[in-house]
């Protein structure tokens, strides 16, 4: 048992969340750190662990631990193909293997480690953006090998899967798959006493608009961007909301209102010139990839330059009131501080008039 | 060497004071303040115009270097027509700027908005702000220096949100225009800076010839604690009078004797080679957090945490500043103050964790509140409120160059070496070496001053000198039987010119 799964162990332990998190973004402000980081996911995306180099470099940085709801954690193993028996294959092996069997395409293994019989079941999310091979399986806890009678059916909605490879504690199926029909939600349910059950959900990579609506004025100009992360997409398309519809945005047709650019293949930009409040709303960007499209939202808000010219005038205001104010204070307290001081000076020059005469006479008193 | 507290009569220490303070509370919250809570839109707008990031970041540099630049400007204006017009100019200067930026299409014209014009009407807000204080406070100035410094974090942290919200609701453009109209707010800030003291300088125009030496002598004592240094440079100022005139145009804009004086050459070099590592850990506080795995809101709530402590300590900084111990040494104060920021700096590669992150962001908050708060205060301990002016003037474009260097040294040896403790290592060097060369300097300078309060003694109690006049005419009330006959149409001529004062 052990060392059928060091096969398997021999394969990689990938950050393949990241990946399905979103990655790391293309920040500017990107430390080294990151930098290698995000070389590494790339790398996992598209060789699938065929590099053995790559193989090294991930292992070095780590598993990632899938916790959902309670349930006990489990491992993701991105590894080599296993369908031809003996787990005990080398590397280089394997990578001759898989030279032979397979052609362009690449080969990815997903497994999962059920939770036993708590009942919960496990969902994994799995992007996809070209033609891939996959292995999905899986695989029981050996603490749980006391169980007899076990049944395992794979099923993809209703359909169920034939070809079900069996080892030791794991069952797994192959897919292929080529276009957008293959995708969706494959489930393995192991029926014994209790049912346990996973999901594996293949998706399109997802694409990321702008939560807040971008607001600009009428007569300005508006630049909407949208990014993928990680993977490239085919093609770029625009798309605007007119009521329920959804109508492509022709750059070329109406080229003064819109300028459709792709600054890099992960991103693209929507300029759209001389707003109109009827340019107000939502527009789509959508990414094509070999399996599918995918779309991110904006909103667009067009605002009339009265708006925000009200609270400026409201704060000019303010200003002016609050100046005035504070000018009319001094010149009261100035007033109000000359009259005490010309009662002080009477008082001081009778003062002086009188040391005066005093000191005259003293003087005088001298000589 | 300590300050002569009784001598000045007129200082309110006080009353309309107060009112001054809050208004430079407001005036220094924006100038330091805004180039940083901008920092908000610089995301939008590098997408509108397309530009990279490092093109957008120099509109704050711009700001924050002309800021800092145009202070002896500030100065001479501040000299000529007093700290109120000048900083209501500011206002309006800063107001145009920002509503000139709102209505931009490129990023150049943002320099020039954002950058250059706002910048100089904050400049013109910084320096005067800071000059009235010296003018209104003497025996509470470090509080006030400290309360009015105490602007910044504030409007900080005031300025972070509502930056957010305008932009949420009304986009970049929209956002500037309000700005500009908030800045406009400075006006008020500059209306409660009533001119107080500006006829002392008037007081020495109109002297009668034999009166000269002694009534100019009479008002420096008055208006600076520190005369015997200044006594030197005045008297020689005074004979180059009769002879070139130009040169005493130019040193009455803007005072180049100081260079002379031996304290404010101190102060320059120290503050000049600690704004190198000043600025740089706070600048690269956030990406350091993100760099060792801290999620962006808890980095962007250290900095908070920064903010809060450092509001708390500018105040209470200056109460300590104030209080009888501290005050005649006040130096020493600060160049201890330095020098712990800079071992905070030192220290912090040691901290691991968010939680050793967050001790860091305390004490650094404490040490920055803490210097900022006596930045000021220790230049007008120096130099006297008089010559303050031109001394923050000078003391500011010196300032400039470290201060825009600091940041990217930085960020030079973090892309080097790919490390962030060797900026760290770097800024907290800098901070103690600085705090070491003040304390050693400013103790070698009160020994100095010490003695020549000395000489300055024993030159007095000689009879035939007439400066023995003065001591006695300190008393304005008290009439001294010693005093001859030629002084009593002098004592009459300055109580006349204190009615004048008065009266404006």
């Amino acid at each position: 048992m052990p060392a059928a799964f060091s096969g398997k162990r021999l394969g990689l332990l990938l950050l393949l969340c990241l990946s399905l998190s979103g990655g790391s973004p293309a920040d500017p402000t990107m430390t080294p750190q990151d930098a290698s980081q995000s070389q590494a996911n790339s790398l996992t995306k598209m060789q699938a662990g065929l590099n053995g180099e790559s193989s090294e470099h991930m292992t070095t940085t780590g598993t990632v631990n899938w916790q959902s709801q309670g349930s006990p954690s489990h491992h993701l193993t991105l590894g080599h193909n296993v369908s031809t028996p003996g787990p005990d294959l080398t590397t280089q092996e394997f990578k001759q293997a898989i030279k032979a069997n397979v052609s362009s395409v690449t080969f990815v293994e997903y497994e999962v480690l059920l939770p036993g019989v708590s009942g919960t079941s496990i969902e994994k999310n799995i992007t996809l953006d070209s033609a891939t091979g996959i292995e999905l399986s899986c695989r029981l806890d050996s603490k749980y090998s006391y169980l007899k009678n076990l049944q395992m059916t794979w099923k993809r909605g209703n359909e169920t899967i034939e070809h079900i490879n069996k080892t030791e504690n794991s069952w797994g199926i192959q897919l292929k798959i080529l276009d957008n029909s293959k995708l969706g939600s494959y489930s393995c349910t192991l029926k014994g006493e209790e049912e346990i059950s996973a999901i594996f959900h293949l998706q399109v990579p997802k694409i990321e608009g702008k939560e807040k609506p971008i607001v600009s004025y009428e007569g300005d100009t508006a630049v909407m961007i949208c990014k993928s992360f990680g993977y490239t997409p085919i093609a770029w398309t625009w798309y605007r909301t007119n009521g329920s519809e959804q109508i492509a945005i022709n750059d070329s047709l109406l080229a003064d209102k819109y300028v459709i650019n792709s600054i890099s293949a992960n991103v693209t930009h929507l300029k759209i010139l001389k707003l109109t409040g009827e340019d107000d709303g939502v527009y789509w960007c959508e990414a094509a990839f070999e399996l599918g499209k995918s779309k991110g939202r904006l909103k667009l808000k067009v605002l009339s330059f009265m708006v925000p010219l009200k609270p400026f005038l409201a704060i000019v205001a303010e200003v002016v009131i609050l100046v005035t104010i504070i000018f009319l204070y001094e010149m009261y307290s100035k007033k109000k501080c000359a009259e005490d001081e010309k009662e002080f000076d009477q008082v001081e020059q009778l003062k002086s008039e009188e040391s005066n005469g005093l000191e005259n006479s003293a003087r005088h008193r001298k000589i | 060497p300590s300050a002569n507290m009784g001598r000045a009569p007129g200082l309110p220490d006080g009353g309309w004071g107060w009112a001054v303070v809050f208004g430079a509370f407001v005036s220094i919250g924006f100038a330091y303040a805004f180039p940083k809570g901008i920092a908000i839109f610089f995301k939008e707008i590098q997408d509108f115009f397309g530009t990279s990031y490092s093109e957008i970041a120099w509109v704050s540099s711009i700001m924050l270097a002309t800021t800092y630049g145009a202070g002896p400007i500030s100065s001479i204006l501040v000299n000529r027509y007093g700290s109120r017009p000048v900083v209501i100019f500011g206002g309006l200067l800063c107001g145009i700027g920002m509503v000139s930026a709102a209505f931009c299409t490129s990023i150049l014209q943002l320099y020039i908005c954002v950058g250059f014009i706002t910048g100089f009407g904050l400049a013109l807000n910084l320096q005067p702000s800071v000059i009235i204080i010296g003018k209104y406070f003497l025996k509470r100035r470090p509080i006030a220096n400290g309360l009015a410094m105490a602007g910044s974090p504030v409007m900080l942290c005031t300025l972070a949100p509502l930056n957010q919200f305008l932009f949420d609701n009304f986009g970049w453009r929209g956002s500037f225009l309000i700005l500009g109209a908030i800045l406009l707010n400075c006006c008020v800030a500059g209306a409660l800076f009533r001119p107080i003291g500006a006829a002392r300088a008037s007081v020495k125009t109109q002297a009668t010839q034999e009166g000269k030496d002694a009534l100019k002598e009479e008002v420096t004592k008055d208006a600076m604690e520190m005369s015997s240094p200044t006594d030197v440079p005045m008297e020689t100022k005074m004979e180059e009078e009769e002879g070139k005139d130009c040169c005493e145009k130019i040193n009455q804009y803007l005072d180049f004797s100081l260079f002379k004086h031996r304290g404010f050459l101190i102060y320059l070099i120290g503050n000049v080679l600690m704004f190198l590592g000043f600025f740089a850990p706070i600048v690269f506080l956030a990406p350091y957090a993100k760099h060792i795995g801290i999620d962006e809101y808890s980095a962007a709530f250290l900095l908070s945490i920064l903010a809060i402590v450092d509001m708390i300590a500018r105040p209470t900084t200056g109460i300590i500043a104030n209080s009888k111990w501290v005050r005649p040494r006040i130096q020493y104060f600060f160049s201890f103050s330095i020098a712990f920021n800079g071992a905070c700096h030192l220290l912090c590669p040691l901290a691991s964790g968010y939680t050793g992150l967050v001790v860091y962001s305390v004490f650094f908050g404490l040490a920055f509140g803490m210097v900022c708060a006596m930045l000021f205060e220790t230049l007008m301990d120096l130099v006297g409120a008089a010559r303050f002016t031109s001394a923050v003037g000078l003391v500011t474009i010196a300032e400039c160059c470290t201060i825009l260097l600091g940041p990217p040294i930085g960020g030079t040896l973090i892309d080097t070496f790919g490390d962030y403790k060797y900026m760290f290592i770097k800024c907290g060097a800098v901070m103690v070496l600085a705090g070491t060369f003040l304390f050693i300097m400013n103790y070698y300078n009160y020994r100095m001053l010490a003695k020549e309060e000395k000489e300055r003694k024993a030159k007095e109690e000689d009879p035939k000198s007439v400066r023995t006049e003065n001591e006695g005419r300190n008393n304005w009330n008290k009439e001294t039987a010693q005093d001859g006959p030629e002084l009593e149409p002098l004592r009459e001529e300055q109580e006349g010119l204190k009615k004048e004062v008065n009266g404006t």
